[in-house]
């Protein structure tokens, strides 16, 4: 098949796709546009469950008040009437929580951050949070530090009426590829992403913007989720190349990934998870002889697995616990790629600068509960470092994060960095996570 | 076949299977799932043998540090009614659980989703000003309510209108039920009489807020708390401080529950001459202790045993 016809097929195939999203979103408000009318016809007609059910709520709030009344407990001025008297937000206002990931540097040979601080407010995250209508849930996320200023981390609006199972969203979002990539940084147990998230995907966590479809689903018993999407590219543009049309003008050079989780409980205390992700897009890459600007577009896709063990006895829950978690990625690079040159370029010397081998990187994290609030961890990190002909970069950390409540996080950590070409480094780094606004789940 | 041709046909099958993996709505029995074992006792007390009921947490758990795990998910997902005790008592997992199950009948308004706190008489609301200075509050109110038996009876007879709503066609069932269950309570109560008037007015430590509601019910002073402020681990500062207090108040007992550390409980219990009584807070939490009238008979006769 020739390269055009391969673009159209999957252009076709895209647009099919596409269009089964937006025929999913409508399916997804009939019923409920359906419900709401008929729930105005059975007042004059018959009622439905819910109705029943809102009065039988109104005749036990009126039962409940006639009983406190009568009740000389209810007198007590500790106790309250019950809370379905009055709305716990009356305003409708949304969630709003931030945290704050403040970091310090303490590397015996200079910072190792991004700017060179060698004390820094990271990144402050300030989270909104609400139900938008009975169909959708809205979730924005802005990121604020020195460096990027303002950004929209995430935002997202989630159908939350969708039938079979289904969640859709339309946003930003932490991309579903691999595990701790879908965890937001202030929230790992590390100060950073592993190495090979940071290089094969992104260093802040790999985001997209497009459409999010997921289906759970047991068919042999256990937990299996089928995360879809497919997003406006495959990370962020490279900075410094210009390529003669947007690596997105095609459908086919959109950012399309997929994975699928696999959990079991092994007993009340154990549970594994052994997922698999891919993404694939067309990313830009330079072209060596001519303008340093000059660059082109060429497929890369990333292949991965990750693996996590929990432990956590239930009665001892609070004070002991155990996670061993793996990822492997392998990065994919498109071989003999074509130079796509604006028109009046010669290709005479101009040829394909970007990687046309693969790579191969992953690591391995540990964490082990010592006290209720103390943990001790470490990782081990491997890739095939490109800038380095893919010889092999290596870091083994070790951190001690302590929980004063579940509202602050201090950590400390040390890493031994030993670059594929150049001398070994180590890091000394300090962390200190806090959160404001409203109880969010614990992550899982 | 490249991979955007690979997710194309994985969405399709997805969509295709969704049908029929979501199958199996024609039922006989109620599916209900709570959050805790008393709930789940006390809906099993009343919807019987109409109903198939499970529980995410175990007695012997602490309710607010629960895994939101995927499994739980499929719990959730063909549930028809979802109970939990409500003023953000599962706050850390709960969210996720509901989110991951996608169960429109679970959601809030619906009568599938029985929040059992809206029936009960709050204890410890905050007033003012409130903030996390004070520790992990709950700022609608105390949500260990279930260990007042008056709060048992609540929780039954809304259970019975839930199951009489979502299942008209056993509304005698649920009445029957609700009423048995109320009168082995009342029976159980009786029982209790000479015990409660033991307990009544004696100083005791309790390790967290989990007792506030015990002890409206059973009139036992509670002088001090382990933790010095909800959800935060005593302090050796708190700890000598409370000492003191143990000892002008003549506290003889300190009640915990089994998930919380003893060694710092039996420390000060060395200090002060008092015994540490581990209380199961909710059904299960202890052997033996498999329903709710059991848990509450349980409890009454160990503290008037320790006292």
């Amino acid at each position: 098949m020739s390269r055009t016809s391969a673009h159209d097929a999957r252009a076709s195939g895209i647009r099919a796709m596409l269009w089964g999203a937006f025929v999913i979103l409508v399916i997804a408000s009939a019923p409920a546009s359906a419900q709401r009318d008929t729930t105005r016809r059975d007042t004059t007609t018959k009622r439905t469950a819910s109705d029943s059910a809102r009065i039988a709520d109104s005749i036990a709030v009126v039962r409940e008040l006639e009983r406190l009344r009568a009740e000389p407990r209810s007198r007590d001025p500790s106790r309250q009437q019950p809370a379905q008297g009055a709305p716990t937000n009356a305003r409708l206002l949304p969630d709003i929580s931030a945290v704050g990931d403040l970091v310090a540097d303490l590397s015996p040979k200079g910072s190792t951050q991004e700017g060179g601080e060698r004390f820094s407010v990271r990144e402050v995250e300030v989270a909104i949070q609400a139900a938008v209508d009975p169909y959708f849930r809205g979730d924005v996320f802005f990121g604020i530090s020195d460096v990027e200023k303002i950004s929209i981390e995430q935002a997202y609006l989630t159908a939350t009426s969708l039938p079979w199972g289904l969640e859709v969203r339309l946003g930003r979002y932490l991309m579903p590829v691999g595990k701790q990539n879908t965890t937001h940084r202030h929230d790992l147990h590390t100060v950073d992403y592993p190495y090979v998230i940071q290089r094969f995907l992104d260093p802040e966590g790999l985001k997209g913007t497009g459409i999010y479809a997921s289906k759970i689903f047991a068919p042999f018993g256990f937990y299996q989720e089928l995360v879809l999407t497919a997003v406006d590219r495959f990370g962020e543009p490279t900075e410094g190349l210009v390529t003669i049309e947007p690596v997105n003008k095609k459908l086919s050079g959109l950012g399309y990934s997929a994975r699928l989780r696999n959990y079991w409980d092994l007993s009340q205390a154990s549970n594994i998870e052994l997922s698999f992700s891919a993404i694939t897009g067309d990313r830009e890459q330079p072209v060596l002889g001519g303008d340093p600007t000059l660059g082109t577009a060429a497929r890369q896709s990333v292949f991965g697995t990750d693996f996590t063990y929990r432990w956590r006895p239930l009665q001892q829950g609070l004070y002991k616990s155990f996670i061993l978690q793996a990822e492997l990625l392998q990065q994919v690079n498109a071989k003999n790629p074509t130079l796509e040159l604006p028109s009046g370029v010669p290709p005479d010397g101009l040829v394909y600068g970007g990687p046309t081998r693969n790579f191969t990187g992953g690591y391995a994290f540990a964490r082990y509960q010592l006290t209720r609030r103390g943990y001790v961890g470490a990782r081990f990190d491997s890739f095939q470092d490109e800038a380095a002909g893919g010889s092999a970069t290596n870091a083994v950390s070790g951190y001690l994060e302590f929980f004063p409540s579940e509202f602050s996080k201090l950590m400390v950590g040390y890493e031994r960095y030993a670059p594929a070409e150049g001398s070994t480094t180590n890091r000394i780094l300090l962390q200190a996570t806090f959160a404001l606004g409203p109880h969010k789940p614990h992550p899982f | 076949m490249r991979l955007p041709s690979l997710a194309i046909a994985a969405l399709g099958a997805a969509l295709v299977a969704g049908p029929t993996i979501g199958a199996g709505t024609a039922r006989a029995q109620l599916k209900v799932v709570t959050s805790t074992t008393d709930l789940y006792d006390i809906a099993k007390a009343v919807g019987g043998e109409k109903i198939t009921a499970t529980h995410i947490g175990e007695g012997y758990q602490d309710p607010h540090f629960i895994e939101a795990k995927p499994s739980f998910v499929l719990q959730l997902r063909n549930a028809d009614v979802w109970a939990f005790v409500g003023l953000d008592l599962e706050i850390g997992w709960m969210p996720l659980l509901l989110q991951g199950a996608r169960n429109p009948k679970l959601q809030p308004g619906q009568p599938g989703y029985v929040d059992a706190s809206r029936v009960i008489s709050v204890l410890d609301v905050a007033r003012g000003n409130v903030d996390r200075s004070q520790g992990d509050v709950h700022p609608l109110g105390n949500p260990h309510y279930w260990l007042d038996p008056e709060n048992g009876r609540r929780i039954a007879r809304l259970f019975q209108e839930t199951f009489a709503t979502l299942d008209p066609k056993n509304v005698s069932v649920y009445d029957a039920n609700a009423k048995a269950f109320t009168q082995r309570l009342d029976a159980a109560e009786r029982t209790w009489q000479a015990d409660l008037a033991k307990i009544k007015r004696q100083p005791v430590v309790a390790w967290h807020t989990s007792w506030r509601y015990f002890a409206e019910y059973t009139g036992m002073n509670i002088v001090g708390f382990m933790e010095p402020k909800p959800g935060v681990p005593p302090s050796p500062a708190h700890l000598a401080g409370l000492i003191q207090t143990m000892k002008q108040a003549g506290a003889k007992v300190i009640i915990m529950e089994p998930f919380y550390d003893k060694k710092t409980a039996d420390f000060v219990a060395g200090k002060t001459g008092a015994k540490v009584l581990v209380l199961a807070p909710s059904v299960g939490g202890a052997k033996g202790l498999d329903d709710y009238i059991r848990l509450m008979t349980s409890g009454i006769q160990q503290l008037a045993a320790a006292l």
